[in-house]
Parts: C-alpha cells; sequence; structure tokens
C-alpha cells in the first residue's frame, strides 16, 4: 500500500489552487462601467483608502496636508497654470518694497466651532506656525518673517524681513491651514491634534488610530477656494478616510469595489485599471524630487571624483523607466523636480550613465584595491556606502525596488551599497538622521516653488540650525544664489538664479535624482468629480458626487 | 505533525513494500537544495542580482525559468541562491529550538519535584503564545536580522518540542527495562547514560527532519511580514514578500517561491518520517 508517496500530490494541488485563487481573486474589474448617462446622486459616504497615517491632522509632512486640506481653508490657493487664485482672502497685494504684503479676507466665513474667520484669527495662525504649530511652515517662513498684524477684522498684514516674491504661492500648500483661533487657544493640544478646527469642507468627527477618520460634511461651508468646482457644501455626507498601507490591497479593494477610491496606485496596476474604466489621476510633485544627497562631511563622499564617479555609474533613467512602467519619471536633477518653476534641464542631463568614466575617476580618487567580493578598496577599507530609506513611508515599493537597482548597478564599478530599509515609526523617531550613520540621503520635499532649495541648502549655524540639509556641509556659494534667488521679483531673473542653482549642485555632484515623486488616483467610476488640488496633489472630495 | 511521532501504528514497516517514491523525491530535492547551497552557480542560471532591465516581468520560460521579477532579475537563479540563506535559518533555528528544547524537556523530567514544576510552568506559559507571535515580540525586541530571525523561529518552536522530549524521557524513565536497570542495581547516572538518553532522544533524529522544514516555514512568514532579511536578498521569505506587490500580474513571483518552500517542507518531513520508521526497525 504504497499510499503515503500520493500525497504529495494532493498538497501540491492545494498549493496551486490557493495560488491560483489568490491570483484570480486580485484580477477583478471595475464596478459600474458604461455610465454616460448616470444620474448625480446626492450624499453617500465616500470610502477612500489612502497609504500612510499620520499622527495628527495637521502637521509637516504633506500626508497631513492631505487630510487637513480637507478640514482647513487656507489664505489662497493654486490652480492648474500655477497661478495663485482666491480661497479666504479675495485679494492681496504687496508693497513697492516687498515686504509688507495685506491679504483681504472673505466677509462672513465661520470656523466650524462658529467663530469668524477674521484678520486677528489668521494672523495669530502665522505666529502660531513660527513658534512650532507646523514645522514645515516654520521653516518656510523662518528667515522672512516678521510679523503679522489685523489692520481691521478682514484685512490681514504680513510684514517680511526681506523680500519673498513668492510668499502667497507657498500659502497655498496644506501647512498653511488656517485654523480656529479659539480651538487652538481653548482646547488642549491633543484635541486640535486629532481634529482640528477650521472652516474647510470637512469636519473631523472620530478617529479610530491604525483604522480610519471618518470626515463630515460641513453643512454651511462657503468658502470653497476660487478653482473649485462648486462653490457651497459637499455632495457627499461624509469620507471614511481608510489607512490601508498596502498597495496591493488597496488596488484588490478598488476592483472589487469596497472602496471608492483609492491613493498611491502602484505602476503595475495602471493599465489594468485604466483599462477596466476607472478614473486615473497622475500628479507629479513639485518641489524636491526623490534625490539622493551626498554625505560630504565623511570619506568616502566628501571626495568630489567618488560622487561624480556613483553618479555616473548609474543608469537612472533605464531603472526608473523599467520599475516605473511609463508611470513614474526619470528625474536627473537633484535640486527640483520638472514641475517646479525655474526647474534646470541643464542641470537635470548633468550625469548619464557612463561607468568608464565612473572608473577613471575612482581610480583617481585612490580607490584602486579590489576585496574578495570585487568591491573597490582603499589602503584596505571597502568603498561601502550606506543608505537608508524611509521603507512604506518615504519610500513606496516602486521606490524600494529603484534604489534595488541603483545598488546593482553602482556595483559594477565597485561601489558597495548597503540598503537599510527604516521603518516609519524609527524613521520619525530619528533613526538614520546623523551624518555618522549613513552616507546618502534619499527623499522628496513637496514644495510649489524652487524656493525649497533654501529649506534644503540653508547654511546650518549654531544659533540656527539646518537639520534639512543632508549634504551635512554648508555651501555658502550655493545659500548666496538660492537667497539672492527667493528675494528676486522679476519672475525671469528669479528662475535664472534658480536654475543657476540647480547647476552648482549637479555640477559639485551635491545631491542627484532620481524620480519625480507622484501623487497618484484611481477613481471608481461611480464616483465622479475627484479631483487633484494643485499645490501638493491630494485628492479633492468637495465636488465628488456618487452616480447611479 | 508531531503526532504522527507518537503513532506508532501507521508508520509500521510492513506497509512501505513498493517503490518508495517518496523517499526517492524526498533524497532528489534535498541533494538539489543541497548542491544550491554548496555551489550555487553550478546549477543557477544568471546571477541573483543581475539586472535585465529589458526584459522586466517575464513570465517563466526557457531563459527563464520560473520568470523575471521587476527588474528583470532572474527568479530562479535568485530561489538557488536564496538556498543557503533560507537553509541556514531552517538548520539554525532548528538547532537553537532542539538545545533549548533538550534542556527543558530534561530539566522538566529528571529533575526534583521544585524544579520540574517551575520549568514545566515556563514551558506551559510559552506553549500558550502562538509560535509566530512569540517570534514577532523577539524580532520587534532585537530588530530584524537573519541571527534574530534564527533565534526568535528557534525560541518560538522550542516549547512544543520541549513537550515532546519531557514525555519521551518520562516514558523511557517508567519503561520496564529502567526497572530492571535499577534493580540490578546500576547506578543513576549509568542508568541515564545507557538507557534514558538513548531511547528519549532517538526520535529527536526525525524531529530535527520534521524541525527543519517547519522552521524554513516559519522563518519565511517572518520574512513576508517583512520582519526577516532586507531586500534584495534572494531568502524565500523575502521573495515571497516582495512579489506580494505583483501578484495580480506576476503570479510567479510568489507561487514559485512558495512551492519551493512546500518543496523543501515536504521532502525534510517524508525524509524524517523515513528515518524514524529505519529506527524503529533497528530497535527490533
Amino acid at each position: 500500500m504504497p499510499k503515503k508517496t500520493s500525497a504529495l500530490l494532493p498538497t501540491l494541488a492545494l498549493a496551486l489552487g490557493a495560488a491560483l485563487a489568490l491570483t484570480g481573486c486580485g484580477a477583478g474589474t471595475a464596478a459600474p462601467a458604461g455610465n454616460a448617462a448616470a444620474t448625480k446622486v446626492l450624499g453617500g459616504t465616500i470610502q477612500y483608502a489612502h497609504q500612510q497615517e499620520p499622527s495628527c491632522v495637521f502637521g509637516g509632512w504633506i500626508e497631513q496636508a492631505y487630510l487637513s486640506y480637507q478640514v482647513l481653508d487656507n489664505l489662497v490657493s493654486l490652480d492648474s497654470n500655477h497661478k495663485v487664485v482666491p480661497w479666504l482672502a479675495d485679494s492681496w497685494s504687496t508693497s513697492a518694497d516687498g515686504l509688507t504684503w495685506r491679504f483681504t479676507l472673505k466677509k462672513g466665513v465661520t470656523f466650524t466651532d462658529g467663530t469668524p474667520v477674521d484678520a486677528a484669527a489668521v494672523a495669530y495662525n502665522f505666529d502660531y506656525w513660527l513658534k512650532g504649530g507646523n514645522s514645515t511652515a516654520q521653516v518656510w517662513l523662518a528667515g522672512y518673517y516678521k510679523s503679522a498684524q489685523a489692520v481691521d477684522s478682514q484685512t490681514l498684514q504680513i510684514t517680511l524681513s526681506a523680500p519673498y516674491p513668492r510668499l502667497a504661492d507657498t500659502l497655498t500648500q496644506g501647512y498653511f491651514g488656517i485654523q480656529s483661533q479659539h480651538a487652538l487657544t481653548t482646547r488642549t493640544a491633543a484635541q486640535n491634534c486629532e481634529a482640528p478646527i477650521g472652516s474647510g469642507a470637512f469636519i473631523v468627527k472620530k478617529w479610530n488610530r491604525g483604522q480610519n477618520i471618518l470626515l463630515t460634511r460641513n453643512t454651511n461651508y462657503a468658502s470653497a477656494p476660487a478653482n473649485a468646482k462648486h462653490s457651497g457644501a459637499p455632495y457627499v455626507n461624509a469620507i471614511d478616510w481608510k489607512f490601508v498601507p498596502d498597495a496591493t490591497t488597496r488596488a484588490a479593494a478598488l476592483k472589487s469595489g469596497q472602496v471608492d477610491a483609492i491613493y498611491d496606485v502602484p505602476s503595475i496596476e495602471w493599465s489594468t485599471l485604466k483599462s477596466g474604466g476607472f478614473q486615473l489621476d497622475r500628479y507629479v510633485t513639485p518641489g524636491r524630487p526623490q534625490q539622493l544627497t551626498f554625505n560630504l562631511s565623511r570619506a568616502p563622499f566628501n571626495d568630489e571624483n567618488v560622487r561624480k564617479a556613483f553618479a555616473y555609474s548609474l543608469d537612472r533613467k533605464a531603472i526608473v523607466q523599467t520599475i516605473g512602467r511609463g508611470v513614474i519619471p526619470f528625474e536627473g536633477n537633484g535640486g527640483v523636480s520638472r514641475t517646479t518653476p525655474g526647474y534646470s534641464t541643464a542641470a537635470a542631463g548633468a550625469y548619464t550613465s557612463d561607468p568608464a568614466k565612473a572608473e577613471a575617476l575612482l581610480d583617481a580618487a585612490g580607490w584602486t584595491g579590489r576585496d574578495k567580493d570585487g568591491y573597490r578598496t582603499k589602503g584596505g577599507t571597502t568603498l561601502e556606502v550606506v543608505l537608508p530609506y524611509g521603507a512604506g513611508s518615504i519610500i513606496n515599493a516602486d521606490g524600494a525596488a529603484i534604489l534595488q537597482g541603483i545598488q546593482e548597478q553602482a556595483k559594477g564599478v565597485g561601489f558597495k551599497v548597503r540598503l537599510v530599509p527604516v521603518p516609519q515609526s524609527e524613521l520619525f523617531a530619528g533613526a538614520y538622521a546623523k551624518p555618522t550613520e549613513k552616507d546618502l540621503s534619499v527623499g522628496y520635499w513637496t514644495a510649489v516653488t524652487s524656493g525649497i532649495l533654501y529649506v534644503n541648502w540653508k547654511q546650518s549655524t549654531a544659533a540656527a540650525p539646518n537639520y534639512n540639509n543632508a549634504a551635512f556641509v554648508n555651501q555658502p556659494e550655493l545659500e548666496k544664489i538660492i537667497l539672492a534667488a527667493n528675494s528676486e521679483s522679476d519672475v525671469a531673473k528669479q528662475n535664472a538664479l534658480y536654475e543657476q542653482a540647480q547647476q552648482y549642485i549637479a555640477d559639485h555632484a551635491l545631491a542627484i535624482g532620481v524620480y519625480d515623486r507622484l501623487s497618484t488616483l484611481a477613481v471608481s467610476p461611480r464616483l465622479k468629480g475627484v479631483w487633484q488640488e494643485n499645490a501638493q496633489g491630494g485628492p479633492v472630495f468637495d465636488d465628488a458626487y456618487f452616480v447611479k | 505533525m508531531t503526532s504522527l511521532l507518537t503513532h506508532n501504528g501507521i508508520l509500521s514497516p510492513r506497509r512501505v513494500t513498493a517503490v518508495p517514491l517518496g523517499l526517492i523525491a524526498s533524497v532528489a530535492t534535498v541533494v538539489l537544495f543541497a548542491i544550491a547551497v554548496a555551489s550555487p552557480g553550478l546549477i543557477a542560471t544568471h546571477g541573483p542580482f543581475a539586472l535585465h532591465l529589458q526584459e522586466s516581468l517575464h513570465a517563466p520560460s526557457l531563459t527563464y525559468w520560473f520568470g523575471t521579477d521587476e527588474s528583470g532579475r532572474d527568479l530562479y537563479s535568485r530561489v538557488v541562491y536564496g538556498t543557503s540563506q533560507s537553509l541556514l535559518i531552517g538548520l539554525g533555528a532548528t538547532g537553537v529550538s532542539l538545545s533549548l528544547a533538550v534542556l527543558l524537556g530534561s530539566i522538566a523530567a529528571l529533575s526534583n519535584r521544585f524544579a520540574a514544576g517551575v520549568v514545566n510552568r515556563v514551558i506551559e506559559v510559552l506553549f500558550s503564545f502562538p509560535t509566530l507571535l512569540l517570534a514577532l515580540l523577539l524580532v520587534a525586541i532585537l530588530g530584524p536580522s537573519i541571527l534574530t530571525q534564527i533565534f526568535a523561529v528557534g525560541i518560538g518552536t522550542a516549547p512544543g518540542y520541549a513537550r515532546i522530549i519531557r514525555g519521551q524521557i518520562l516514558s523511557a524513565k517508567n519503561s520496564g527495562y529502567v526497572e530492571a536497570a535499577i534493580s540490578l542495581g546500576h547506578s543513576r547516572p549509568r542508568i541515564l547514560r545507557q538507557h534514558i538518553i538513548p531511547n528519549a532522544l532517538r526520535p529527536l533524529v526525525a524531529i530535527i527532519a520534521l524541525s527543519v522544514g517547519q522552521s524554513i516555514v516559519w522563518a519565511s512568514s517572518l520574512s513576508f511580514l517583512g520582519l526577516g532579511v532586507a531586500p534584495p536578498s534572494p531568502e524565500w521569505g523575502a521573495l515571497l514578500d516582495s512579489g506580494r506587490a505583483y501578484i495580480t500580474q506576476a503570479w510567479w513571483l510568489t507561487v514559485i517561491p512558495g512551492l519551493v518552500i512546500v518543496a523543501l517542507a515536504l521532502a525534510a518531513t517524508t525524509l524524517g518520517k523515513y528515518i524514524q520508521k529505519a529506527l524503529e526497525r533497528g530497535e527490533r
């Protein structure tokens, strides 16, 4: 009775069956299709699956800006042509010396706690951000902001210490959302963190940590930005803003009809969803792209030749195009991304794949030996560089695959790249932030202007440390160019100066671009009117409605 | 799985009369994996990390037997090169698990009532944790690495084996031949050495084979959860994890590493059963 050997077969069959079931269940198609004559249905709850859960609704991370955008209004908004348009402010003007800005506020707007949105409340917000209420707003305004005061109930005056012609553009980002002064001063920090009070289209109803945030409709909403598709309260009753970290699960939930919209669509799912009738939106985030900044404070990247050798060793374009499958754009520029005003194509093209040049540069830099694994050595030390990355937070699965490609390409000329995936909790607790812990920093920083260069390259001093300078060595010459650009009121001249700064970064190989960070959205055919706002690419649900 | 060891009836040698296909397949599988460990370059067709960017996400073919991943890396070669790491974890975890199990099981069975009571309670407490939870706890404390994975899986699976060993020692201790030895006036150390230990620990040989397969499955689970070896390591669980992102478009990236893990676990289990039978025949 040699029966036992055949036990293998049922087991294998079971495994195969399970595998097929798994792959099969992901291949479902869209819900209703061909709804050209679909009718608008008021009400309903949008089931939205987002990737990452921040610690507070309002804060200095883009994930917070996406959320706070639903709840808070800004002074101004950005339209699809990068023009600043009214939001809470109807109009604004600048003094001749560029140091005084005046914003005239809309009348009759109230926060959801009933207090008025007046100039005093907005002025309070400016001081609140600068005192640490929003870390990103703080780094943008520090060095320029002097004071904010209410001239009268509807007129806000901002005084600067140096001209900053792009102030209005900057204020369109979610980090500058206006909260109720009454709520900020009378409620606990925890309450303002969990459910900030604004005048926005939605109100935070409940946050189930680790699961979802329920946002309900602000029935009195009357302060939509000028570029909104309609004025007045949202069409839907609520948004169930779920946190689903796994991209495959998000895509499967959308296909099976469990959710109506998802954020961060994996590039591999792009074509399937498109052919399935889903609305797909892609926003190439302006600001700092996903780039690699070299740590100049220690060997081996304190040597410019070694930095250039690293850049030449890579075929970044090939790897990004393969992994990105035509969805993720390659970005050669280490300063700003292609959608940022003042972008330099020359700086972006500074380094193309040239392994022979990389080898020659490494030879010249003295990295001539080889260890047993074929990596280059100098004086017995292996040419090893540490590259930590925020796995699942700053870098998604596609990004991680791109970094693995970079690791392998750099190996070709003798670099040993040690990739260290850092979980979100550790990353935000400060892991791998010190110059002694890494040689390369990867990451993005969304912004609407090239002014991001100042945030990233401002000199760090004892009095005013700049923790955002990942090169860890001050570049006074570069800072001078950026400062001149920041205060230049002529747009053409300003762009020329920003381009000069990007060229400086490329010439000295301080940072190299890898790919442009995307904000992507896939929406079910039963939900219409969802769009991506233009400052940061977050989903806008104010104009969204269901159809049947 | 462990219950098979105690039901001697189903393992009667008389029942295996025809060609032992399972044994042959298992030995062949193990030999193949042994080659993959000793000389992966001999059977791999590509480098484990070599990029073929133009060949991204190709289904299994004559050039790429198991298909390619998102960067065009050959999955078959990655599986081959990942064998040593996966087996190291499997064997290492088994070593840790059984060492701990022998220690705890022996104390529980042979020491005085107080010590045995304490150890028994410790085993029971550990036993009440699901294996994966215990392993997760250790990874959370120690941070992900191969060594952590070995210890996490080893410690996680030890309580079950400790119970088996305790039972084996107790049954040997209370057997007729030990009673006979006592009545013949043999010394306690001699009885332990000559009678209890050999008889109690013989089933361990089979347990080791079973445990290796089981440990690989546990270790793969940890890697799959992103708590094992960091990518782009070709360790099998890590392969499963990275393939997950492409499961709807490239089934081979998850199904094939999964089947490889199943094949090794099955081979190890089948071998374990045959070894146990052989040992039992030896007893007769």
